[in-house]
């Protein structure tokens, strides 16, 4: 059935951006989320300020829920999972599935917004001991402490003294297949050393890295601020390993800079880890029968000049359910989505 | 008996040289480091905190390893030195404080000329090295020459009395102020070198010489001019440098005149920037522009046969901006051709004088294949030039010494700029 309705898969932010503007630009919208809550990864995830400005990020995922929640034209369906998709542009039904019941949902267009996975270290980098080692975390596992305001050595629950992040976890590398570059972990990384320096101001940070990726305003905004006021120590030369030792963990790797050996205890090790297409991202593609990169993010038809719109038509992903993305970029392509989303259904002669 | 086993080289004494000699054996260089230590197995960053606690010292821990620095420095150009590297052994655990890298910045700025992060070695070398002074961490060279300055008001450590020495005898008039008693146009701020070193006094009677056919009204302040204090401060000695700028201000504040004519740019310097702040404010101008300005009155008749170059001063260049002055003058020279070096202007190569270095070759020579200076001269005979001309105080003694040293003698003159224009003016230049 023609349909003048945008079906939104997955309420992170960049789905919640998407559905908001959908129903601004007048479209019915349904807002799909597999979890119990909206949010997406800064929520489930336990995010504690954003990157790049420092805000809180539940109090701008509240803002963000909020103006979809008081959306009439939004219907927003939680603990729903999307099982098939037929139909075509202007014209979709929708299968979807919660508490063991179903129903179909009729959409002119559909925006995939399943965004990613944090890359899990303890699978490939096996170098790293992640899983063995209780005082190497990711990035994730870190901002859940610093969101919970006390950020300790895990294993003895004391300050550290000293904190090291190793980047390039899972990205930039042929072995595990991940290639590409994660854009976003030396960013998070940096402000994760900057609140480390404010909630333990006697702990020496270091930041192992092969080149500080900190594009745009990250540069000024997070990078210069982290080195010049909060004093966190960049050294170039990624840490090989991680050897347990008297109760700390000595990284040990090269200080390309100075050309030598390095071997420093540490206190905590942080691994900046990538980002991967989530499982939703992978389900939903095989749902949707949209083609995918080697790397398993979703492909879209032309290339740089529109990011959002796929092979099939009628269907547009956004945020990074299409390759690695900061939240910037996310809101940017959410807009992008939401746009030609509606716009094809206007194009198709129905009714908004 | 078995063949002795124990070790040659205590691992532990031994660090990275640069220059090191084992068993006779001369081994410099960096292969030597395998008797060293390499292995970093901490990261004391507490001393840079100690540099980047400083007033003035903030900037050193803006570092970010982009090396441009290194590219421009004069004294890696000879060595193994400059910003980047020192802030990475600060990060390593340096004690910036008693190390030699304190003391091997000339300050001749171009470090910061092309630093994207404006990390400022002429704020953090003379924070740091008043630290150092402070502490008592100071090569006895410089010591001695801090001593002399301080008791004699020049570093040279000459009677402040024969200041006047280069005048006697000299076919012109140079009348001392305070003997005036009168307002006068131009009051010379001579310096050191011009007036005690045998070839500074050379130029120093030439340039009188040229302001008298000028008919310009000037007069020196005689035995009591001290020296300006600027290279003190950069060397750290800022007690020295505050007693030396009250003393010449009271000095200067005695007398009435419209210019104050430094021969040197570190004097201009220290006029222009320091010495306003303390209740000295001048018409400071440096000589080169003073005459630069009076080209056409110059009456340039006689020929200058030769081809010249010009070194910049890196306090009168780059650090204050004036390019054009000395060679405009070399250009008007009748008959010379000039001819710039590789390195001019805002990427001048520095002499090795500033920021203490004119008393630190010493300190230099244990971690530098060569002066700057050398390094200076090669290139200026590089041009094919048979002149260099100068206009530093600082210079002529650094460059003849260097001329001597790298085997030019005969090749490549050093001439002051007031030397060159008196002989195009049919004047003496003795």
């Amino acid at each position: 059935m023609p349909s003048n309705r945008v079906v939104v898969i997955g309420a992170g932010p960049t789905g919640l951006e998407a559905a908001r503007l959908a129903a601004e630009l007048g479209s019915p919208v349904t807002l799909i989320e597999k979890k119990d809550v909206p949010g997406g990864m800064p929520i489930h995830a336990d995010y504690a300020a954003l990157t790049h400005h420092f805000r809180d990020a539940s109090e701008a995922m509240a803002e963000m829920i909020d103006a979809v929640t008081s959306n009439d034209l939004i219907d927003i369906r939680t603990g729903t999972e999307v099982t098939a998709v037929d139909g075509e542009a202007g014209a979709f039904t929708v299968g979807l599935a919660a508490n063991g019941s179903s129903e179909s949902v009729d959409a002119g267009a559909i925006i995939l917004a399943t965004g990613f996975q944090h890359f899990d270290p303890g699978r490939e980098t096996q170098q790293y001991q992640y899983y063995e080692l209780p005082d190497v975390v990711t990035i994730a596992d870190a901002e859940k402490m610093i969101k919970s305001g006390s950020f300790v050595t895990p294993s003895t629950g004391k300050t550290p003294e000293r904190v090291a992040f190793i980047q390039c976890v899972g990205s930039r590398d042929r072995q595990i297949g991940n290639e590409y570059c994660s854009k976003v972990c030396c960013g998070i990384s940096s402000k994760q050393a900057i609140e480390i320096r404010q909630m333990v101001p006697d702990a020496r940070v270091f930041i192992f890295y092969i080149d500080m990726r900190m594009y745009g305003y990250w540069e000024n905004e997070i990078y210069w601020p982290a080195q010049e006021e909060h004093k966190v120590n960049y050294i170039k030369g990624i840490i090989t390993e991680i050897l347990p030792k008297g109760g700390r963990l000595v990284v040990r790797g090269e200080d390309t800079t100075m050309g030598r050996p390095m071997e420093v205890e540490m206190d905590v090790v942080i691994l900046a880890v990538g980002m991967e297409p989530s499982e939703g991202t992978t389900a939903m593609s095989g749902i949707l029968n949209l083609p995918t990169n080697k790397y398993g993010f979703v492909e879209t038809a032309h290339d740089i000049l529109d990011t959002v719109t796929t092979t099939v038509p009628g269907i547009f992903a956004a945020g990074a359910a299409v390759g690695p993305a900061d939240l910037d970029d996310s809101i940017a392509s959410a807009g992008a989505a939401a746009a030609k989303a509606v716009s094809l259904i206007r194009s198709a002669g129905v009714p908004v | 008996m078995g063949r002795d086993v124990s070790p040659k080289v205590d691992p532990s004494a031994v660090m990275e040289h640069e220059t090191y000699e084992l068993e006779g054996v001369d081994i410099s260089g960096h292969w030597n480091r395998m008797f060293e230590q390499r292995v970093i197995f901490d990261y004391d960053v507490a001393q840079l905190d100690r540099v980047t606690d400083l007033a003035g010292g903030e900037s050193m821990g803006w570092c970010y390893q982009c090396s441009q620095c290194i590219g421009v420095c004069p004294v890696d150009h000879v060595g193994d030195y400059g910003p980047r590297k020192i802030f990475r052994k600060l990060q390593v655990g340096m004690d910036f404080f008693q190390s030699d890298d304190l003391w091997l910045c000339t300050t001749c700025g171009n470090c910061l000329r092309v630093c994207p992060k404006e990390v400022d070695m002429l704020k953090i070398m003379p924070a740091a090295r008043k630290e150092a002074v402070l502490e008592g961490h100071v090569p006895a060279e410089l010591q001695d020459v801090f001593e002399k300055t301080a008791r004699y008001g020049n570093p040279l450590g000459k009677n402040p009395k024969r200041r006047v020495a280069w005048t006697k005898g000299l076919d012109v008039e140079v009348p001392i102020i305070a003997d005036l008693d009168r307002k006068v146009d131009v009051l010379w701020w001579v310096s050191d070198y011009p007036s005690y070193h045998p070839r500074g006094m050379e130029a120093s009677r030439s340039l009188a010489r040229v302001l008298t056919k000028l008919g310009i009204d000037f007069a020196i302040l005689g035995a009591e001019e001290r020296h300006d204090g600027d290279s003190m401060l950069r060397a750290g000695e800022e007690g020295l440098f505050e007693m030396l700028a009250e003393q010449n201000i009271e000095t200067l504040n005695k007398y009435e005149f419209d210019v104050l004519l430094t021969t040197d740019p570190h004097a201009f310097n220290a006029f222009l920037h320091e010495y306003p702040q303390r209740g000295g404010t001048y018409n400071v101008m440096h000589y080169s522009r003073f005459l630069a300005d009076r080209i056409d009155d110059l009456g340039l008749s006689e020929e200058v046969l030769g081809t010249v170059t010009f070194h910049d001063p890196c306090y009168l260049g780059r650090q204050n901006g004036e390019y054009d002055a000395p060679r405009d003058l070399i250009e008007a020279l009748p008959g010379a051709e000039f001819v710039e070096m590789w390195r001019n202007k805002e990427n001048g190569y520095c002499c090795g004088g500033g920021g203490g270095g004119m008393w630190l070759d010493g300190k230099a020579a244990e971690h530098q294949t060569m002066r700057l200076s050398e390094k200076r001269v090669i290139e200026a005979v590089e041009t094919g030039a048979d002149t260099l001309c100068v206009v530093c105080p600082y210079e002529v003694s650094r460059f003849e010494d260097a001329v001597k040293s790298t085997n030019n003698d005969g090749a490549l003159e050093v001439r002051d700029i007031s030397e060159l224009l008196a002989a195009a003016m049919g004047l003496p230049t003795d």
